[in-house]
């Protein structure tokens, strides 16, 4: 709703704008951490960098020599090896030294040390309620001025949301498995608040061309998720503080001053072909 | 308490027995050409040396010992007038003041005006004199008295384009801003770009930003009080004119002559129609009405009703819409009880509201939310004697806030009802103060406010384990309150001291204290309120806000009150000043009270100010040096920051010249020093993202702010056998097209048509600017 806000209120303004060099301070560089758990396998990774300049260009630094644990509440633990498969792209990524799925009940810890600094954190998985089906219809806005060409079709998405209990969701689209979004700071996120038990056809902000593969996949959230989600939305689509709020650090459940957040989730997941 | 009013009705006692042998003259000032009470007249008697000024309803009251006088009523903008009255009982004498402008140009003002500025005991206020911002360039050639306010010492504007205005270190929520006494909540159109008060049927208005009289109360740092005209009581007026955004008409009268009178004012934008012209689905517009009417039943009795409504729709592709609005009615009577005693009772509602919809099969909603409030207030004056003079008073005030309900709009909606509970709130205010003259130089006032708030049932207060949590919440009880139960109290008392020294004729130091308590709070983690933010009353977990001010000034008129000067320096101390924690969550929220955050906040400044009263130039230059800081737990890690609309230096140069009869030239510049953001010290990767690293709340400034606007007036010669009579304005805003700085935002690098460039990784800031060079044209008109 304040996106929306924002959103509106820049729009009313006739305003113009231009890229300004700023003159920033250095600050010293702080460490990343990117964790997440899930009842799916193969999801299981924890992402360690590190803060680069807001000017650089490039990857920010990797960091390939901390040592990443993590643990249920029952005391497995299991240990994260860097990159495992010596992958170019994965540099910075560990993935557990032995293959393991997330529990929905389960509270999951994770420990990295960096440097002799140690960076806790825990998230608790919760159930997520089944995507029903998707089904697909043309956008009209899309039909009229695509955004990308050819790219005219919306998937809706059908569900039931509990009411009996607290839920916080985050969305992820992917066109032919590739994550994709509508603009690149947009965060798809809910808690159930203001939601009803019926979801009949709320259609994704990502749009299809004909013969791709859509696929939707629904996360389980924490309380603690979603305000990281939250703050990260906020940040990512700031005015500067003139009409929304004054930019801020998301809160997260890492300890130590690390940024970043340690994700534990159940994933319901559902695609369709993009027909005729 | 009741020793309070025990001690009041002794003071009365003790000085009516002193005030034997002494007689009261009293009675209206109003303005000869349309009967409009003028408001803040001096009244002096120079063989006592003393003096009063005419109160907001016109009245003035007087007492003095038995005798003969020479009695010299002065106005800005009006010839002295000079009336001999024997006093050997108390007496009446309504006097009608000509406007000079209406007087032929040979009236030799032969006394020298005693001046308000200097030898008034009020300090830290600046009355806004509408004939000559109309002379100044507006935005859009529309007169904004909110955009002149911006432009005065002490005052700082968070951007240009918006109608909220800091004062004194004090954020946008601590201003009451009055029309006809009805409190307006949101004084914006289209965000600020314009603000509710149409200039045409705007009297009057006056800024208080410190020494703030024991009448007023609820907010932190200043009164804005606005009153409309009367209405004309000889003769029938239309005025009227067609802007570059808005048109706008009044029409006023007698309904009985000078008996009573009417005027009823619209204004409306018509961007829209040209909008609806060009087949665009999207529509905008604002309206404002205003309506009063003023009937005197006699010398001793007055009743007025006054109403003001006004509103911003905005439509797109007929899917989405929001709007919202002001209303306010004021119902007033004025009784003279005798000679001295003046009274005046008043009740006032006001209500703000706003709603949002969506019309959308799956993702219908429709959101409102509003504010209420009804007051009853009594005020009375009692001119004891020359040398006393007593106002009181009691305001009652119960305020309803509905700060949200959402429902589906269709059935097939995915979204279900949520009404947020309603809160309430009892105000009682007492004051009393007393003006007292010591001798010739020295003149005090001194007087005290009681304020006892309640915040009342029904309602929930949910009890948390850490009340402070916002994001493990826990509730751990729920206390239920039945209506009219109280939740919370809270008593606070008020003093206010100002002093006034006259050095010499035409100099004066003035001194003055005031606390000021605020019960109601503006739910916002912005610098700029938006017509979407609720308030909340102080309640279980919000404690009221409190100000201790101090101001010191030095007044001086020189060659003849033709030119005003004035410095002043305040320091001004806030406690539980009301804030957000970090990334608050502020809409739709069932545990707000876990964002709240109360601290600290202290502002320091000085402001100097000349102006030229009189002459073909008039104008004014004005500098102010301040500070405003805040330090609250939980906010910027407990370190203390630089408030969001800090800005140290700003300095405005208006001037006027009356070349001819026709031509009337107008400058106005502005300078600044830029408002604090907060900019980024580094950036990382998360997912697909790459936010920025926030060290530092308001570590950095926005480059300074500055702007020249130039206008000319054209007034064609009238022909004398027609009423018409018209008026042509142009103005050029920001005529070296100057791109003053709005906000600066940031993202990853992007072309124009906001695809992202290159790998992705890249960041740029990006500063977004406002206005350009806009001419302006507006016809005005009256008949």
């Amino acid at each position: 709703m304040r996106k929306l806000i924002v959103i509106l209120i820049a729009f009313i303004f006739y305003s113009c704008e231009e890229t300004v060099v700023l003159d920033l301070k250095q600050t010293p560089s702080k460490v990343v951490i990117e964790g997440l758990v899930t009842d799916k396998p193969g999801y299981q990774s924890v992402k360690v960098t590190r803060t680069a300049d807001f000017y650089s260009s490039g990857k920010t630094p990797r960091i390939t020599n901390a040592s990443v644990v993590v643990s249920d509440d029952l005391g497995n633990e299991i240990a994260f090896v860097h990159n495992p498969n010596n992958h170019p792209d994965s540099t910075g990524i560990y993935l557990p030294e032995t293959a393991f799925t997330g529990v929905v009940g389960r509270t999951y810890a994770l420990r990295v040390e960096v440097d002799g600094v140690e960076y806790l954190a825990q998230d608790k998985l919760l159930p997520v309620t089944n995507i029903d089906s998707l089904k697909v219809q043309k956008n009209p806005d899309q039909v009229e001025d695509p955004k990308d060409e050819g790219k005219i079709y919306e998937v809706l998405l059908f569900a039931r949301e509990p009411q009996n209990q607290k839920d916080f969701y985050l969305f992820k689209f992917y066109r032919n498995d590739t994550l994709t979004y509508f603009i690149d700071t947009d965060v798809y996120y809910s808690d159930d608040e203001l939601l009803g038990e019926k979801i009949d056809g709320v259609p994704s902000p990502v749009y299809y061309g004909l013969n791709d593969v859509a696929t939707v996949e629904m996360y389980s959230m924490s309380r603690q998720g979603y305000v990281y989600y939250n703050d990260l939305n906020l940040l990512l689509n700031n005015d500067g503080g003139m009409f929304g709020s004054i930019p801020a650090s998301p809160r997260t459940n890492l300890s130590n001053g690390a940024l970043g957040f340690f994700q534990v989730s159940a994933i319901a997941t559902s695609s369709v072909v993009i027909l005729e | 308490m009741f020793r309070l009013l025990l001690a009041s009705v002794f003071i009365f006692l003790s000085l009516n027995i002193l005030a034997q042998e002494r007689y009261t003259l009293n009675g209206y000032i109003k303005d000869m050409g349309n009967g409009e009470e003028l408001i803040g007249v001096t009244v002096y008697i120079p063989q006592l040396k003393a003096g009063t000024v005419s109160n907001q309803y016109g009245f003035y009251a007087i007492t003095v010992p038995k005798g003969t006088y020479e009695v010299h009523f002065s106005y800005v903008g009006f010839s002295l007038q000079t009336v001999t009255v024997e006093l050997n009982g108390n007496v009446t004498r309504n006097i009608e003041m000509a406007n000079e402008a209406t007087v032929i140009q040979e009236v030799v003002v032969t006394d020298r005006a005693i001046d308000e500025n200097v030898v008034s005991i009020q300090m830290s206020k600046n009355t806004i004199n509408l004939t000559q911002i109309r002379k100044l360039p507006a935005l859009f050639g529309e007169v904004d008295i909110i955009k002149n306010i911006q432009m005065l010492p002490g005052v700082i504007s968070a951007g240009e384009g918006t109608s909220s205005f800091f004062v004194r270190g004090g954020s946008a929520d601590q201003n009451l801003i009055l029309i006809d006494e009805a409190p307006v909540y949101d004084p914006s159109h289209l965000f600020g770009l314009f603000s509710v008060f149409n200039a045409d049927v705007i009297k009057d208005s006056e800024l208080y930003k410190g020494g703030i009289p024991a009448r007023f109360g609820g907010r932190l740092s200043s009164i804005l009080e606005v009153r409309t005209k009367d209405g004309n009581n000889k003769n029938y007026n239309v005025t009227g004119g067609i802007g570059t955004m808005a048109a706008r008409v009044a029409v006023e009268g007698p309904i009985k002559k000078d008996k009573s009178s009417f005027i009823v004012s619209a204004r409306r934008s018509y961007i829209d129609a040209f909008l609806k012209a060009a087949d665009q689905d999207n529509l905008v517009h604002f309206y404002d009405v205003n309506a009063k009417i003023n009937w005197k039943k006699n010398n001793n009795n007055r009743f007025f009703a006054a109403f003001y409504t006004g509103r911003d729709v905005f439509n797109f592709n007929n899917d989405f819409g929001f709007a919202w609005g002001n209303k306010t009615g004021t119902f007033r009577w004025n009784h003279l009880f005798n000679e001295r005693i003046f009274s005046n009772v008043s009740v006032i509602a006001s209500n703000f509201d706003y709603k949002l919809e969506l019309k959308d099969p799956v993702q219908g909603f429709q959101w409102k939310s509003n504010l209420q409030e009804l007051s009853i207030k009594a005020d009375l004056s009692y001119a004891i004697n020359t040398n006393n003079e007593l106002t009181f008073g009691y305001h009652l005030t119960g305020r309803r806030f509905s700060p949200g309900k959402i429902s589906p709009n269709t059935s097939g909606s995915i979204f279900t009802t949520v009404d947020l509970q309603h809160m309430y709130a009892l105000d009682h205010g007492f004051y009393i103060s007393n003006q007292q003259r010591i001798n010739d130089a020295l003149t005090l006032d001194y007087g005290l406010r009681l304020s006892i708030f309640q915040n009342i049932g029904s309602g929930d207060v949910y009890l948390y384990e850490d009340p402070q949590d916002n994001i493990d919440i826990v509730r751990t009880d729920t206390l239920h309150y039945k209506r009219f139960e109280t939740i919370k109290a809270y008593v606070n008392l008020e003093p206010r001291i100002g002093v006034r020294y006259i050095l010499a004729p035409g100099q004066s130091i003035k001194l003055s204290y005031n606390r000021m308590v605020q019960n109601t709070h503006l739910i916002s983690a912005a610098t700029v309120p938006i017509p979407f933010n609720t308030w909340n009353p102080s309640n279980y977990y919000l404690k009221p806000q409190v100000a201790d001010q101090v101001a010191i000034g030095y007044f001086r008129n020189f060659s003849a009150d033709n030119y005003e000067f004035s410095a002043e320096a305040y320091y001004k101390d806030i406690k539980n000043v009301t804030d957000f924690a970090d990334n608050a969550e502020i809409f739709f929220n069932e545990d707000l009270s876990t964002e709240y955050r109360q601290g600290d906040s202290w502002a320091y400044g000085t402001e100097f100010m000349l102006t030229k009263v009189t002459g073909k130039l008039t104008g004014m230059v004005t500098y102010t040096w301040s500070k405003a800081m805040r330090e609250i737990p939980g906010v910027n890690l407990g370190n203390a920051f630089k408030a969001n609309y800090d800005r140290r230096n700003v300095m405005n140069i208006q001037a006027a010249y009356d070349y001819s009869a026709r031509w009337t030239f107008g400058a106005m510049f502005t300078y600044s020093t830029g408002r604090p953001i907060t900019l980024p010290g580094g950036k990382y990767e998360y997912g697909s993202y790459n936010p920025d690293v926030i060290t530092e709340r308001n570590a950095y400034r926005l480059p300074d702010y500055h702007r020249l606007d130039l206008s000319a007036t054209l007034t064609p010669t009238r022909n004398p056998n027609k009423k018409w009579r018209g008026q042509w304005v142009f103005s050029i805003y920001n005529a070296y097209n100057r791109k003053n700085p709005f906000t600066i935002y940031t993202r990853t690098v992007q072309d124009k048509d906001g695809n992202v460039v290159g790998d992705g990784t890249q960041k740029e800031a990006r500063l977004v600017y406002l206005f350009p060079i806009l001419p302006s044209v507006t016809y005005n008109f009256k008949f």
